[in-house]
């Protein structure tokens, strides 16, 4: 039945006429840009096509997809846009995505090394960001942060309770650059630096714009956001700065015409104009501040603005699996939130008294708390499961639920949970006693 | 005294027509029910019983939920939270309920409005400034770690939950005491300082027991929304709690996991336990005042210390629980705010920003949240007669019904709605999802038990033989109930409007799913709109403020409209 | 329906009551117990009994407010068990008055008829009329809380009558004012339910109340009738015990029927013996009860009977002295009236009572 509709809607998507007629009337967008990025091309767009509105709809990632999810009967939206490209993959695994081949030419297939658009066509990237570290200065002067340069320093005692990032679960970019470490890193070595920073959170928010939310109150010092709200946050007067690692991740922001769309000339028209250099210098307004897909719009951008097909920092970005990324997809996201986000306390527990044993030793060194204190790194560290366990059919049947009887994922969640409490207690220990050595 | 055995309960006053008259009502209620709160909730929730994968049913996801440290453990922290809140709120609530309905105190409707006012946190905005006065790095810790080199974490962890959540609902046990409180013959005070009790005991023993009606509705109510909110939680960052443990798992994207909706289940079943529990708890306290009129307690006169002390009291509470409202103004007219006391420096640009597209905003808000008030208090009110006047069978189904949508999580019933309604079309093949007046229903929906428990408590405190003397007389009961029932309830009835309206007027989390288009959006998206961007924040808060002042315009007069309510019953002098 | 509420109805129109094997059950409660009883027109008539006796929910069984279990209701012949309260044209005032505390006093009395769709002139005529019959005319405009108890008591009334119901019923009306106010309002009743010429049923734990100004009672205990009659012929000719003791003071006093030669005597005790009558059937442990006034202390009639009494002491109520005795094993009271200068038995003394042959009688429970 479902999958008879899905048929439906992609011959009929694939089947209507091809040419474009003149755009007109009220093209739908359904988005979770805010009013800063989405009023900018309301106004720029309808400029170039008089007589077409543009309708935003502002909607959270989440909900923008549950949305297209629900009303794909009668169709009433006609464009998708959002950064998140695993809300693309949702959509378009659920065939509510249109084909579509883009007419403008010239475009680079990458930035960085993570390729632009998707390869069947059914979305489009329209602009990119880096993902890298904003701090609060006040904050950092009133508590003695350093600045940050490498995503390594994170994990620092210094910055002890005063970083904060969004759950790989909830933001789309975030699980990116996630599984970028990972990828980079490799399985074990990546966990471990991720664990490390783990150890030193103040908070794993549930949305992405928390992140320099927290970091613009002064509530947290050090965010791992994505580069333009770092950008736009300094263009509303906050006192925030912002740097790439040396090693960044570059994550697309996308658009996708959604499947059926009802004004389909003007859902085509809207993707060309986002691709088109007038749509893509749009993007360096102050509000948005993201990096044009379009290397000529860069001749444009004012002298600081960072450069992705120049800049040694994001061609340094090490080769991305998707498909590497696809396969365990959600066994990455659970294994953060059961390991991280839901046993944050733990995990700083021991975090703080691995930061305090180190202090110790560093001024009255013993080789003994050396060792225990190596091995109390090594608990945190550990995985409940190796990367190939990760992408197995029996982790993977677990969270889309397969025909054969595996662990459920509450199961799974479980047990997973239960490693890291076990895991974080025992380096607990091992860290108190490494202390009481070191004394 | 004569010898009434429960004249109410052998009533089985008669006639076929009357009760058929019942049983359409309450086909008709249940109908409204079935639709619009069971229906798109079961199209939603039923994955929590089926098998992931296979779609088969089973009951293996509840044997998961049990076997999981991480969910027992948010079962018992809501649980705790809850209770605690709700002692909380009545150390708020019960001071100032008592010294503005017992006391005569200037400016006690002010308080009562004021008092109500924390109810009406505008979302995300309502955060942000709570998390400026009392965060980590909030005034109160930045000035406490400069003066005294001291931080309390106010809002750390399950104590930070219980306060915000304390000075968030404590409204709800506030308006239901004091409505009780109003209602009760001071007769019955003064019997028992006529047998020598006064002061703290005779609150203690005679006043508050016979408030009880009101104080178990505002109570559960607390409880069951201190159990089902997630944003307080989500904002401190506590995520081992029930409620974000199901809006964590239901909106993550294309995650088809039946667990967060065996967590909606166990909300949902845990809320209707409470509210039962309150009712069973009430049940047989028939307080109903029924000779003379009412006439209300009497209002005593404070010595001058006695007003001192008071004045000190009210002022302190008022100042803390309005503080997210200060923080909210401050926000509003801040240029930048971080990390420090109070904002660098004040501008008036946010609202000159969000004005031009306010006007549409405020409309569309008081369109919704009024019409949802008002289905919210019709509907309240039919079943609160229905179960406290007639004999109809499962009528105890329909208040458990409307009680069980407190608990459906508004994502869930926004999803819900767009499931069971978007392809119901319209002549002209409009689906009926997509019309604003499904905005209206989702929101009387989810706020449907505040009216209902308001309603419920004013009916429980009209004596039958009012209604017994005008059927008597040859009114119908119907008739009986316009023209002597309801009457009598206006108090209660419009104090449960002015909190569906006020709390509609703020919701969010079904209406983000709900809006089509910028022309149907009320002022909540308006302000998750703006909250989506750093220099959104001013305007954010600017929306938020214009929310406020405007709920609160609305509520004043409806105080004010209970008030005049209230004189007209009561004593002359 | 006639546009005349003062004067009243005449008489002819009045109709009578009629209760016909009444059970009524509440939760394992039987709360009236095969209840049979005729109200003749116009009669006022009373039901009366102690807390929990069953007559407030008899009356409002009548009312509708009740519905029996088993048994007819018959108003003018006319079986009302089916119908609703509203439609059964029976007017109550209710103990607690039930007035409509947002309500005027004049809108409190238009309602009935308001709700009988009069002709709005007709409605302020009776209206007015009824509050001139209580005597409230000035008071329409107050608000309920605004009157003292008697006014309110009145309001009801006026409410009540203003729809010129068939049947009046009343609910303890007078039992929320005070003593001195009880006595005036229960005649300002009486002689306008005689004006009215309404059938009228008035419940009331006072005895007093019903003796004073109804035509006819009904005594009730646990959901029974004991027994309907004049109130003189109740308080002279007891149905049983209960009825004995609940209507005026009465002597009860216990004993044992003996056969002494062929004729029989009753024991009380300590050697006194009472005579029986021949023909009296008596029945198993029946006691013997009498009214204190009955008995002489000191000089009594021929034939009397006569019994050594010892005193024990005397209470002055004003126009008797009542003595306390010792007759037999009992303790009885009984009435003398009080003269100036009359200088009562002392405690201690030993007096002789006379007993009317035929003022005693022997009653079982």
């Amino acid at each position: 039945m479902l999958r008879l509709a899905i048929a439906a809607a992609l011959a009929l998507a694939c089947g209507a006429p091809a040419f474009a007629q003149a755009p007109a009337g009220k093209v739908t967008i359904v988005t979770s840009f805010a009013k800063d990025v989405t009023d900018p091309y309301k106004k720029a767009f309808e400029k170039a096509f008089p007589g077409v509105s543009l309708e935003v709809q502002n909607r959270n990632t989440n909900a923008a997809v549950k949305f297209i999810e629900e009303t794909r009967s009668a169709n009433a939206t006609d464009l998708m846009w959002a950064s998140a490209p695993d809300a693309f993959e949702v959509l378009k695994a659920k065939g509510l995505l249109m084909k579509y081949q883009l007419k403008i030419t010239g475009l680079p297939e990458k930035v960085g090394s993570y390729p632009i658009n998707d390869p069947t066509g059914a979305y489009f990237g329209f602009a990119a960001s880096g993902y890298g570290m904003m701090w609060n200065e006040r904050y950092a002067r009133a508590n003695k942060l350093p600045e940050p340069k490498e995503w390594s320093d994170l994990a620092q005692p210094v910055f002890f309770d005063h970083v904060a990032i969004a759950a790989p679960s909830r933001s789309g970019t975030t699980h990116l650059t996630i599984e970028t470490i990972l990828q980079g890193e490799g399985w074990d070595k990546g966990w471990r630096a991720i664990k490390e920073i783990g150890g030193n959170l103040r908070q794993v928010t549930d949305r992405s714009f928390d992140v320099p939310e927290q970091v613009n109150s002064g509530q947290v010092g050090v965010g791992i956001v994505i580069d333009f709200f770092a950008f736009s946050s300094q263009a509303a007067g906050f006192p925030v700065k912002f740097v790439y690692p040396s090693v960044t991740t570059i994550v697309p922001a996308n658009i996708g015409i959604v499947a059926n769309p009802p004004n389909r000339a003007g859902a085509e028209a809207f993707v060309e104009f986002l691709l088109s250099p007038t749509g893509q210098e749009v993007l360096l307004e102050p509000s948005i501040r993201r990096l044009p897909v379009n290397p000529a719009t860069y001749a444009k951008a004012p002298a600081d603005y960072p450069n992705p097909f120049k800049d040694a920092r994001f061609a340094k970005m090490i080769s991305f699996s998707a498909e590497k990324s696809e396969t365990r997809n959600d066994a990455v996201d659970t294994l953060f939130d059961q390991t991280i986000t839901f046993q944050l306390a733990g995990l700083k527990a021991a975090t703080k008294a691995i930061h305090e044993a180190t202090a110790a030793l560093a001024k009255k060194d013993n080789a003994q708390a050396r060792a225990l204190l190596a091995e109390a790194r090594d608990a945190i560290a550990a995985t409940p499961v190796t990367e190939a366990q990760a992408a197995s059919a029996e982790v993977r049947g677990a969270f889309t639920g397969a025909k054969e009887k595996t662990a459920r994922q509450a199961e799974l969640e479980q047990r997973w949970a239960g490693f890291a409490k076990q895991q974080y207690a025992t380096a607990l220990s091992k860290a108190e006693a490494a202390l009481k050595l070191a004394r | 005294m004569s010898a009434v055995v429960g004249p109410e309960k052998i009533s089985a006053r008669g006639s076929a027509g009357l009760r058929a008259g019942e049983a359409a009502l309450g086909l008709s209620i249940a109908a409204f029910l079935l639709v619009f709160v069971m229906w798109p909730a079961a199209s939603v929730v039923y994955v929590a019983f089926t098998e992931k994968g296979t779609g088969a049913f089973t009951l293996v996801n509840f044997h998961d939920f049990a076997r999981t440290d991480l969910f027992v453990r948010s079962l018992w922290n809501s649980l705790y939270v809850g209770a605690m809140t709700v002692l909380w709120a009545c150390v708020i609530a019960l001071p100032l309920a008592v010294l503005t309905t017992r006391f005569e105190f200037r400016g006690a409707l002010l308080i009562q409005t004021l008092g109500f006012v924390p109810l009406i946190m505008p979302p995300f905005v309502g955060a942000v400034a709570l998390q400026m006065l009392f965060g980590r790095n909030g005034t109160i810790n930045l000035l406490l770690s400069d003066w005294l080199d001291v931080k309390i974490p106010f809002m750390e962890g399950l104590n930070g939950v219980i306060f915000v959540e304390s000075l968030h609902y404590f409204p709800f046990i506030l308006i239901n005491l004091s409505a009780s409180l109003r209602n009760i013959d001071r007769s019955m005070e003064e019997a028992a300082q006529n047998l020598g009790s006064s002061g703290f005991r005779l609150l203690r023993r005679i006043v508050l027991p016979l408030a009880m009606p009101g104080f178990a509705a505002g109570a559960s109510l607390v409880f069951v929304k201190v159990f089902d909110d997630l944003a307080t939680p989500l904002l401190l960052n506590v995520k081992d709690m029930l409620a974000p443990q199901a809006y964590l798992r239901v909106t993550s994207i294309g995650v088809a996991d039946p667990m967060g909706y065996v967590i909606a289940v166990v909300l949902v079943a845990l809320s209707v336990g409470c509210m039962a529990l309150a009712a069973l708890v009430t049940r047989g306290a028939d307080f109903a005042t029924a000779q003379r009129g009412g006439g209300g307690l009497a209002r005593r006169k404070m010595r001058r210390l006695e007003t001192v002390m008071a004045y000190a009291l009210v002022t302190f509470i008022l100042l803390l629980v309005l503080s997210p409202h200060i923080g909210l103004l401050l926000l509003s007219f801040a240029t930048i705010w971080s990390f420090s006391p109070l904002p660098d420096a004040y501008t008036t640009a946010h609202y000159a920003r969000v004005f031009s597209q306010s006007a549409l905003y405020v409309k569309n808000t008081i369109l919704y949240a009024s019409l949802g008030g008002l289905i919210d208090i019709v509907v309240g009110t039919a079943i609160a007669w229905l179960v406290l006047r007639t004999k109809l069978p499962f009528r105890h189904w329909l208040d458990r019904g409307a009680t069980a949508a407190l608990a459906i999580p508004g994502v869930v019933l926004g999803i819900g709605y767009l499931r069971a309604f978007y392809d119901v079309r319209l002549p002209g093949g409009v689906p009926l999802a997509t019309l604003w007046i499904m905005i209206v229903l989702a929101v009387a929906v989810r706020r449907l038990p505040y009216a209902l428990r308001a309603s419920y408590a004013a009916l429980q405190q009209i004596s039958t033989s009012l209604e017994e003397a005008a059927e008597n007389l040859g009114a119908t009961p119907g008739r009986a109930l316009r023209r002597i029932v309801l009457p009598l309830m206006t108090g209660g009835i419009l104090a449960g409007f002015v909190t569906s309206f006020a709390t509609a007027a703020v919701e969010l989390s079904a209406t983000l799913l709900l809006v089509q288009s910028n022309s149907d959006a009320p002022l909540a998206y308006g302000i998750y709109v703006f909250m989506q961007s750093p220099a959104g924040r001013g305007a954010g808060a600017a929306l938020g403020v214009i929310a406020v002042v405007i709920v609160c315009a609305c509520a004043l007069g409806a105080q004010f409209a209970i008030e005049r309510s209230q004189t007209v019953k009561g004593d002359p002098h | 329906m006639s546009a005349r509420a003062n004067p009243p109805a005449a008489p002819g129109r009045a109709v009578d009551i009629e209760i016909a094997g009444v059970n009524l059950s509440y939760g394992g409660n039987h709360i009236l117990k095969g209840v049979d009883l005729r109200v003749e027109p116009g009669e006022l008539f009373a039901f009366l009994g102690p807390s929990g006796c069953g007559k407030t929910t008899l009356l409002r069984l009548i009312a509708g407010f009740n519905a029996a279990d088993t048994g007819v209701v018959k108003i003018a012949g006319k079986d009302i068990g089916q119908l609703p309260p509203w439609k059964r044209d029976v007017g109550m005032v209710f103990q607690s008055y039930a007035l409509w505390p947002h309500m005027s006093v004049r809108r409190n009395v238009a309602f009935g008829l308001e709700e009988r769709r009069l002709p709005r002139r007709d409605i302020a005529r009776r209206t007015e009329a009824a509050l001139e019959l209580v005597g409230l005319s000035a008071f329409g405009d107050r608000k309920p809380s605004q009157l003292s108890g008697g006014q309110q008591q009145r309001v009801a009334l006026a409410r009540t009558i203003a729809v010129e119901p068939k049947v009046l019923l009343l609910d303890e009306p007078l039992s929320n004012l005070d003593a001195k106010m009880r006595v005036e309002v229960r005649h300002e009743l009486r002689s306008l339910q005689q004006r009215l010429g309404i059938t009228t049923i008035f419940v009331t734990h006072d005895q007093e109340e019903a003796n004073a100004i109804c035509d006819r009672i009904a005594v009730m205990n646990e959901g029974i009738v004991q027994q309907v009659g004049a109130p003189m012929d109740i308080y002279a000719h007891p149905a049983n015990l209960f009825v004995a003791r609940f209507l005026g003071a009465a002597n009860i006093v216990s004993g044992k029927m003996i056969a002494r030669g062929g004729e029989r005597a009753f024991d009380i005790g300590e050697g006194v013996l009472l005579p029986v009558p021949k023909d009296k059937i008596i029945a198993e442990g029946a006691k013997f009860v009498f009214r204190p006034q009955d008995a002489l202390l000191g000089a009594g009639a021929d034939g009397d009977i006569a019994i050594p009494a010892l005193i024990r002491g005397c209470a002055f109520l004003g126009s008797i002295l009542r003595y306390r005795l010792k007759m037999g094993a009992a303790d009885i009271f009984v009435d003398a009236p009080f003269h100036a200068g009359h200088k009562p038995l002392a405690a201690g003394e030993v007096a002789v009572l006379y007993l009317p042959v035929n003022a005693g009688r022997w009653l079982a429970g």
